[in-house]
């Protein structure tokens, strides 16, 4: 049998690293709010004939526009986000842009009120807060016949954290090398992790509690690690067939949806990490009182070579 | 027992057949899959409605009403099938047109104002017309016609850079809280020292009946395009008829007007009646009969396209109040790239089917192979749902389904696994199968929940914002589709597994577990 617990120094030592990368990366390059959370236009303009990137930044910035966030899709179409436009506005721009690189269609565009942006981030924001709230009140109701509920509500919620911290760091570096941006998708994406996450940690949880039941073992780390054991070949089957369709939907639908299949990705990748290697094992840790440990696992040099 | 799985077989069958029906044809009048935006192309604009200040809760509602109706009436003019013309909130307009692709069109269908009125010159106490100078040689500024303490529209005739003439509204003069003062289109204070370059341009007032009414496009009760043939060539103007009070008063005006001085070669400004729409004047034909018998027409520098528009605008009425300007929310998406987004996520869809079974076969073997059925019948069930209800199908909707896909096997997963673990354990093959779906109900139960609770506040996410048809659509597919994939893996796959234990295949151990064979 598989000793997981027992080496949950290795597991914590590498989930404390990709959070202190992911909090560095977020930190450094931040993230870039999209049009719906900061207001401003995004036109997607495809072009009869190829048109070289630097050459339609130029032209934008001739034009008055230096403000503006240029991606390129394809040969010939771009996705220009600029300010805010009025209608006579975008007109101008699509005329001057015409003039100079021959005809264009306008295949979408999307504008957003500065006061459209405030209200939809706050409510993101309350939505983001509320899922959290109701799933540590879910899970501890969930648990409640256990002897510490709250201990299960808790541990399930930092390792829920600890995916949306990772699945954040991930794309504030993306953002940097991609510029890409948070849109409402990509909260969908973070919300939808949330709730894969505790999916996952909950089949975990509840054959820790089936166990305890049982009585199989009056170690606490015996049962953890067998219940761990028990569910590993179904949380990493279920999470497989989850990532195909994910890579399914990434390969085939594309840049439209590329924020919420990258977040999916990455997001079920930690998800299903997480479930077995931060959620249970912290459980442990909180059951015997180890979290000072937890500060000597951190990754400096000679707290390293002892916790490996 | 086995004649009871028959019997829930036979159920499922019968449930199947109707899904695929339902997909197939149109039943109880749902015809198509209902589409978002997103995926057939279209316009959704949100309007943030202009209400004066101080006005109350009852007319603001009131006034939102006649909006929607005006808006709806103008919208229906254009073939779109299905718009979504809404209040949303206390003070907002959606507009959504599905198929409707013109965004500048649209906008400028939904924003116009349409508010036509009839203007006269002011006339000073020798009836001689008032201009714009006239108002800047006052020590005071006061209404020249006092009898009149409406707005005064100034307008002077430009040259435009197409080089032909344009009527330009300058300013506006209006009483407000007993001070007169100058104002822009938008009511706030004119700069008086920039209006000096337009001492040419000619004071309008309102043209009223004897008893004061204004003559206003209210009293309009028929607009239609049609075309003077008087000249060369064909000019395209609007012809409009008044109701019976509208015809009163406009020959009551005509009346006051005719016999104003006519000097037949040169524009008579006394005698001018003023069109004017949205605060711009359109045309201004001198009056030259006393009565018009509730008729007349509009003529300015229309083309064909413009009077259809122009006759439209004036049957659907004018806006209660204006709606702000850019709107709140713009969203266009062309057609052929809602068409690329259906292909590619038929396909994305299609080949996350393919890879789940295939993994499931490969991993779980007869029982894989029965979960990929179940999961075909998942598939066909989900889109039932979707089409009955109907479910609007947007992206990201279609993205919550096919990661649906992926976790609907999720149960099975947990089923299998438990299965083989009591298998292990030295249980008979039914048996385990039994001990599998009750140990694994409470983890499905209990896991499934989150995704509920993820979904219910996705749905409020979504509801309480403008740009919610993503964010929605997501919640209502995966709500559906985890609801949907409980059910199929307890009561599809476990029928089917059931039935399998009483046939000679299930003798043949090794298809049941790829890993751990049993003597």
């Amino acid at each position: 049998m598989f000793d997981i617990t027992g080496k949950r120094s290795l597991f914590l030592i590498i989930s404390e690293v990709v959070i202190l990368i992911s909090i560095i990366a977020l930190v450094v390059f931040g993230l870039t709010p999209g049009i719906e959370f900061s207001s401003g236009s995004m036109l997607t303009v495809s072009f009869e004939r190829e048109v070289d990137q630097s050459e339609l930044e130029q032209e934008l910035v001739n034009l008055g526009y230096t403000n503006v966030i240029i991606q390129g899709i394809g040969e010939s179409d771009f996705l220009i986000r600029t300010p805010e436009l009025s209608g006579e506005d975008k007109v101008a721009l699509e005329d001057a842009l015409s003039a100079r690189f021959g005809s264009l269609t306008e295949r979408e565009f999307h504008s957003v009120s500065p006061m459209v942006a405030a209200e939809t981030a706050h409510n993101a924001i309350i939505a983001v807060a509320i899922a959290a709230v109701g799933i540590l009140l879910y899970i501890t109701w969930a648990f409640r016949r256990m002897p510490r509920p709250f201990h299960y509500g808790v541990c399930a919620i930092i390792a829920l954290v600890h995916d949306v911290v990772v699945v954040l760091g991930i794309f504030s570096i993306l953002g940097a090398i991609l510029n890409w941006e948070i849109n409402l998708m990509f909260i969908t994406g973070v919300l939808a992790v949330i709730g894969y996450s505790i999916n996952n940690t909950v089949v975990v949880f509840d054959r820790i509690r089936e166990n305890l039941k049982r009585g199989i073992s009056a170690d606490f780390e015996a049962v953890v690690n067998n219940s761990l054991v028990g569910t590993l070949s179904r949380s990493l089957n279920t999470s497989l067939t989850t990532v195909f369709v994910v890579l399914a939907l990434l390969l085939f639908v594309g840049a439209s949806i590329q924020n919420f299949a990258i977040v999916l990705l990455i997001g079920i990748i930690t998800g299903t990490y997480s479930s077995l290697c931060v959620a249970p094992i912290l459980l442990i840790v909180w059951e015997r009182g180890e979290w000072g440990r937890l500060i000597q696992w951190l990754p400096l040099p000679r707290a390293k070579a002892k916790g490996v | 027992m086995a004649r009871k799985n028959t019997l829930v077989l036979i159920i499922i069958l019968a449930l199947f057949a109707f899904a695929v029906c339902s997909i197939i044809y149109p039943l109880f009048g749902r015809e198509e899959m209902r589409l978002g935006l997103d995926l057939i192309g279209g316009v959704h604009l949100v309007y943030q409605a202009d209400f004066p200040e101080g006005a109350s809760g009852e007319e603001k509602a009131a006034a939102m009403a006649r909006a929607l109706i005006t808006i709806e009436k103008r919208i229906d003019k254009y073939g779109v099938t299905e718009p979504i013309i809404q209040q949303v909130g206390e003070d907002r307009i959606l507009v959504q047109l599905p198929g409707f692709t013109d965004i500048d069109a649209a906008k400028s269908l939904v924003e116009q104002t349409g508010f036509l009125e009839f203007r006269e010159v002011e006339l000073n106490e020798s009836g001689q017309p008032v201009y714009l100078g006239d108002y800047f040689q006052q020590d005071e500024l006061q209404f020249i016609d006092e009898q009149e303490t409406g707005d005064r529209v100034f307008v002077i005739d430009v040259v435009n850079a197409e080089g032909e003439g344009e009527h330009k509204t300058v300013a506006f003069l209006v009483k407000d809280n007993g001070d007169i003062k100058f104002t822009d289109a938008t009511g706030n204070p004119a700069d008086n020292t920039a209006l000096q370059e337009y001492a040419d341009a000619l004071s309008w007032i309102t043209a009223r009946g004897d008893d004061g009414t204004p003559l206003t496009g209210d009293l309009l009760a028929d607009a239609s395009p049609s075309l003077d043939q008087s000249g060369v060539a064909p000019i395209p103007q609007v012809s409009i008829e008044w109701d019976s009070e509208g015809s009163v008063i406009f020959d009551q005006i005509a009346a006051r007007l005719f016999p104003q001085p006519d000097n037949e070669n040169f524009f008579d400004p006394e005698r001018a009646l003023g069109i004017f729409l949205d605060n711009t004047l359109l045309s201004a034909p001198e009056v030259n009969a006393q009565k018009f018998e509730g008729r007349g027409v509009i003529t300015g520098n229309f083309t064909r396209d413009e009077v259809t528009e122009l006759a439209n605008l004036l049957k659907s009425g004018a806006l209660p109040m204006p709606l702000k300007k850019p709107p709140l929310y713009q969203e266009k998406v062309s057609a052929t790239l809602g068409a690329d987004f259906i292909d590619m996520s038929l396909k994305a869809g299609i080949i996350g089917l393919i890879l789940v079974m295939l993994f499931m076969i490969i991993y779980y073997r007869l029982p894989g192979v029965l979960a990929s059925l179940a999961l075909v019948f998942y598939g066909a069930l989900v889109m039932a749902i979707f089409k009955l209800i109907p479910v609007t199908l947007t992206l990201a909707g279609i993205g919550g389904f096919v990661l649906s896909i992926g976790m609907a096997v999720d149960a099975n997963v947990l089923i299998f696994e438990r299965m083989k673990e009591e298998f292990t354990t030295g249980r008979t093959l039914g048996a385990a199968i039994e001990a599998g779906f009750n140990r694994a109900w409470t983890a499905i139960r209990d896991s499934n929940v989150t995704t509920f609770i993820v979904c219910g506040i996705l749905y409020w996410l979504g509801s309480s914002i403008v740009a919610s048809a993503p964010v929605m659509g997501f919640a209502v597919t995966l709500f559906i589709g985890v609801a949907v994939s409980m059910f199929t893996a307890i009561v599809v796959t476990r029928t089917l597994l059931r039935l399998f234990v009483g046939t000679p295949l299930a003798r043949k151990t090794s298809l049941f577990s790829a890993h751990q064979e049993r003597e």
